[in-house]
């Protein structure tokens, strides 16, 4: 310990950039939140999102403080229990029902949502258990066993539980991504996406040819494929997202001069927030957040290059997974690029939970990247 | 890099089935490589992320502005227009549209604290009589509604006091109450006109009848509305397009004659009602006033009539058992009877009061000179038919004057033949029988298939026609055509309104009176007028005769179809002064509530009340000079309309009344007697008496007659008999 922190103390290594491109994000994130719900909501959503920004910002430091990063590592196993446990919460009286599914869990004045909880321990468990495996990342039984089958019962558990299907394909890509930096070979995992995609594409194919199959989804299907005919139902936040998008130009029309926002995007500072950014900040605006948002990956990769050992490492490509996952399935959904699901944008979206965990992971980062020794680090 | 790789590798293997103690392994070079690969697929994704961006903008940025400020509109509601008045030619108001206002409720706003909804509800049920608890009742079980229609059409005090209320000390709890404006005709003279101004319906208070259907698209506005949206720099724009309002109808209906007619119409009914049958004085009684040389209608009245803010009520026609006992159909059927307009809808056979078109044709054709004299035996035998003078005595020798003045079926028949077939017809065209008049307001009946054409009418026809039976016209019709006998030729379309004025006041069109045609010549038009004088004169018109002023006219006694029912319709039609008609009076009486119907007189002496009254209020001089006694009669009757309480005026007039006719009836019948000897040079021919009755006897069919004027006493005797009923 005591050389550990003699090394600190002397050539401490620790990545502002990564820190100030985060503090950015949440405070714009805060920002955005006022224009596009001040309108109709006054500052509510302002003040429980400055609230838990503070609350994530504490954990943040908190974990960079606490201990070096190891010591989250044996909670790892503790951890997915845990977050299992308090999932199976949401089946007791605590959970709490909005618009048909149970999400989130009442702590009196807050409520809380498991699913993130459930992304954070699956990284800590994925990122010790890549570790552990050492040299037989390349054994697939093994890997089989303690990768591959953990998370498919944690993201069944999630979908089932909580009727959560973005949460659930969030923990498998994360989990997928972990494990192609973790065990060798490029060909199986070029497979395996082409074999999802050729799946992906019959399901739309044959949905699309049904016309009206396969409940709500389907119809998310449908209204993805064909905004115009369902712009006013089930695309309507979909086509009004894309009018934001479009009628702010390159420019935009200024912070705060949005129309849409007006009660035509139904709660813009939800997952729909983006499309308010591009409305009135404009083509640039957007360009400049996925920037940031490029930046913060860059960073998270110099980090996990330079970590001391592969459970820092892992566990920095796993919160630069969950957040890179987060931002693309955001936009892509805002630009209809994929059909609509609820993912949040990452420290910009209104929503507590998330903001807290997100925040708590990059503590996670820093720590990492905190207990680079100087020494080490490649010149590249 | 290459440190750690070695380092890595030179460790000693050990195999194991359980995992390594952890943070012992390296990232491995080939780890690294692979991150590179996430993160170069993490940039790829983000570029596609923003080709996506830029081509969305590019692409759709214009449209969707477009979109966008499309959608902007955020509010909008209605104003309604008002819908323009109607009012007479002096500036009487027949219709106008009020604001009224509609009590809405917004349950959400009164839920929203629980001390809201006892002052509200106590609020909206003291003020608008709203039944409390069924008020509670609602608002409780509809939380959300916010809109709900409470009470409707509720006055602007009703509204004003709800405020005063709301906004005093007691009102701070009072909440979620609005009000919506609205329109709401009201006919301030009840049932003044009622035919000629019609009623509107319903919510759109779209016309029914009269001139509200007939001028529903002038009267009737532009509803305006009142919208706001956000503009670009977020500001509430508030726009307002206001209402267009609908024009003002100014008629040439006179309100001060229209209800001295209406006054007389009703007294009329009063007296005869129950006399001979349950009901009405008669079934339908029609009066119309014009003046004919422009073709405006001064006044037109039925009765029954009905008031135009309770259209649906019977109640001024039968009693509250009657209208009980009426079958759905049968209530219907009765208010269709009572809402339509008399004196333009129905259609009958103008008896006598057709002659004058006879002879006036005679004279235009050159059928006749004037100078002819006809004998008149008391019949004519037409084909199969023996047709009766209305003295069945006959009439003797009789000239073409006398002809009108008494009324002789025989010698207009012998008219007839001369003038024939074709010629009649034609005339009868250009007096416009077989046509509407347009006259500007709705129901006019179509009357082409009920007049003769050259394919029905044959000698019989021919006959009956001269004297007005087979041929049906309407009021309307009748006066427009007797108007331009009288005046010189000139057929004026005739029309109700004479000046449409816009919202503010300002004129929006005059309608002048519209010449249509020269039906006759001014020489024809003078004769014609010359013989009708002696109708009032010495004829069977004395009765309609006012005090004091010469006129003009001809009676008429109209059997009905089917004949031999007894059924008649009496007319009067007549024109003051006599020399230079100024006004035109027509009165039809349909089936007089009276054993003995045909009996001209009913309608000749409603129009000599009437005009007593009119004449002097239009300001037509007296040009005959009067005895003291009428002259206080007159005065007194002059007066009438004058008093502003009616009931004292009524009272007054009913005595007046009674003592005029005594007047009216004993100067008829000593001009009746002074004029025997002159006009009656012919031998009357040799008459039986029935010893037993004292009546004469028919020659031709052994009815009874009055030995005076040598009608039938029989009721049901009709004018026309077939000779050998048998076959």
């Amino acid at each position: 310990m005591s050389t550990r922190r003699n090394i600190g103390k002397k050539e401490r290594f620790f990545d502002y950039t990564l820190l100030f491109v985060v503090i950015f994000l949440s405070l714009f994130g805060l920002i955005m939140i006022y224009s596009s719900s001040s309108v109709t909501s006054g500052d509510t959503y302002l003040g429980r999102q400055l609230l838990t920004t503070s609350l994530g910002m504490g954990a943040l430091f908190a974990v960079i403080i606490l201990r070096p990063y190891h010591f989250y590592g044996r909670f790892a196993y503790l951890g997915l229990i845990g977050s299992v446990v308090v999932l199976m919460l949401l089946l007791t009286p605590l959970g709490i029902t909005r618009n048909g599914a149970t999400r989130w869990l009442n702590l009196g004045a807050l409520s809380f949502q498991p699913a993130e909880l459930c992304k954070l321990g699956m990284i800590l468990y994925l990122a010790v258990t890549f570790d552990k495996l050492g040299k037989r990342v390349s054994d697939i039984k093994l890997v089989l066993m303690h990768v591959v089958l953990p998370t498919v019962i944690m993201a069944g558990l999630i979908y089932v539980i909580s009727s959560n299907l973005s949460s659930a394909i969030i923990v498998v890509l994360i989990a997928f991504c972990m494990m192609f930096v973790s065990t060798p070979g490029y060909r199986k995992y070029l497979l395996i996406i082409l074999a999802a995609a050729v799946i992906l594409v019959a399901v739309v194919f044959f949905i699309d040819r049904q016309g009206s199959a396969g409940g709500f989804r389907g119809m998310r299907i449908l209204a993805w494929l064909h905004p115009e005919q369902y712009s006013d139902t089930s695309a309507y936040q979909t086509v009004q997202g894309l009018y934001a998008i479009g009628s702010g130009g390159i420019t935009g029309k200024g912070l705060g001069q949005g129309m849409q926002k007006l009660g035509y995007i139904p709660e813009a500072q939800n997952d729909m927030i983006f499309s308010i950014i591009c409305e009135e900040l404009g083509l640039f605006g957007a360009i400049v957040i996925i920037a940031l948002f490029g930046i913060l990956i860059w960073r998270c990769i110099f980090i996990a290059s330079n970590a001391r050992d592969r459970f820092g490492a892992l566990l920095v490509v796993g919160v630069m997974s969950h957040i890179a996952i987060q931002v693309f399935l955001n936009i892509a959904v805002v630009t209809n690029m994929i059909p609509n699901t609820g993912i949040s944008l990452p420290f910009i979206s209104y929503g507590g939970t998330s903001v807290v965990f997100l925040l708590a992971e990059v503590g996670l980062v820093l720590n990492v990247a905190r207990n680079i020794e100087l020494k080490d680090m490649v010149q590249k | 890099m290459e440190h750690d790789t070695n380092k890595n590798e030179m460790r000693p293997k050990k195999r194991q089935t359980s995992l390594d103690k952890f943070g012992k392994n390296k990232f491995t070079i080939k780890m690294k490589k692979k991150l590179v690969a996430l993160g170069f697929l993490v940039l790829l994704a983000f570029v596609g992320l923003v080709v996506r961006l830029v081509f969305l903008v590019r692409d759709n940025g214009d449209s969707y502005k477009k979109q966008v400020l499309s959608q902007r509109e955020y509010a909008s509601a209605v104003i309604p227009y008002k819908r323009g008045s109607i009012i007479d030619c002096n500036g009487t108001v027949l219709a106008a549209s009020e604001k009224v206002y509609n009590v809405i409720i917004d349950s959400k706003a009164i839920l929203v604290k629980e001390e809201y909804l006892e002052p509200t509800v106590s609020a909206v049920s003291s003020v608008f009589g709203v039944d409390a608890k069924e008020l509670r009742e609602y608002i409780t079980s509809h939380p959300t509604s916010q809109y709900y229609v409470c009470k409707r059409k509720q006055s602007y005090d009703a509204m004003n006091a709800f405020e005063m209320l709301a906004s005093g000390e007691n009102g701070v709890n009072v909440k979620g109450v609005w009000f919506e404006t609205e329109y709401q005709r009201s006919y301030p003279q009840g049932s003044l006109a009622c035919d000629v101004i019609g009623f509107t319906t319903g919510m759109d208070g779209d016309g029914m009848y009269g001139l509200e259907q007939f001028y529903n698209d002038v009267l009737s506005g532009k509803n305006g509305r009142e919208y706001g949206y956000l503009d670009e720099d977020l500001n509430l724009e508030r726009t307002t397009v206001a209402a267009e309002n609908g024009y003002t109808l100014v008629t040439t209906v006179d309100a001060n004659i229209q209800s001295i007619v209406e006054r007389h119409l009703k007294k009329f009914n009063d007296t005869y009602a129950n006399a001979h049958r349950e009901g009405l004085g008669a079934y339908n009684t029609g009066c119309i006033i014009m003046n004919p040389n422009s073709g405006e209608v001064l006044a037109m009245a039925s009765y029954p009539n009905y008031d135009l803010n309770t259209p649906y009520d019977l109640s001024s026609v039968y009693t509250q058992e009657q209208i009980e006992e009426m079958t759905q159909e049968e209530y219907t059927t009765e208010l269709n009877a009572l809402w339509k307009n008399f004196c333009i809808t129905s259609t009958f056979e103008p008896g006598s009061t057709g002659k004058p078109f006879t002879v006036a044709t005679g004279l235009e054709t050159g059928a006749m000179n004037g100078g002819e004299t006809y004998y008149c035996p008391g019949y004519l035998t037409i084909g199969d038919y023996q047709i009766h003078c209305h003295n069945r005595l006959g009439d003797g020798q009789v000239g073409v004057e006398k002809a009108i003045s008494s009324s002789c079926n025989v010698a207009l028949m012998q008219m007839a033949q001369s003038i024939g077939k074709k010629n009649f017809l034609k005339y009868s065209k250009a007096f416009n029988f077989g046509l509407k008049t347009n006259i500007d307001l709705s129901g006019e009946a179509r009357t082409e298939s009920l007049v003769f054409n050259e394919k029905t009418m044959f000698e019989t026809e021919l006959a009956t026609a001269s004297f007005g039976q087979g041929y049906n016209v309407t009021m309307i019709q009748l006066i427009s055509a007797y108007c331009s006998l009288i005046n010189g030729g000139n057929y004026y379309q005739p029309h109700v309104v004479k000046q449409i004025l816009n919202s503010d006041g300002a004129v929006v069109k005059n309608i002048e009176p519209r010449l249509l045609k020269q039906t006759i010549s001014e020489s024809t038009s003078d004769a014609v007028r010359a013989y009708c004088n002696a109708v009032v004169e010495d004829g069977t018109g004395k009765a309609a005769k006012p005090t004091g002023y010469t006129m003009g006219g001809k009676t008429g006694t109209a059997e009905m179809v089917p004949r031999n029912q007894g059924n008649y319709v009496v007319s009067f039609i007549g024109y003051v002064p006599a020399d230079n008609p100024e006004v035109v009076i027509y009165v039809v009486v349909d089936r007089a509530n009276q054993a003995k119907q045909d009996n001209s007189k009913l309608a000749s002496v409603l129009v000599h009340d009437i005009m007593t009254e009119v004449l002097p209020y239009m300001g037509i001089n007296m040009t005959e000079v009067v005895t003291d006694a009428e002259k206080e009669k007159v005065q007194e009757s002059q007066t009438g309309y004058l008093y502003e309480e009616k009931e004292a005026a009524e009272r007054e007039a009913a005595e007046r009344e009674a003592a005029e006719r005594e007047a009216a009836e004993r100067e008829a019948a000593e001009n009746g007697n002074g004029n025997n000897g002159t006009t009656q040079e012919q031998p009357k021919r040799e008459v039986k008496i029935d010893p037993e009755t004292g009546y004469a006897i028919d020659p031709l069919t052994h009815e009874l007659l009055d030995p005076e004027t040598g009608e039938a006493i029989d009721p049901n005797s009709s004018f026309m008999e077939r000779i050998n009923p048998e076959e």
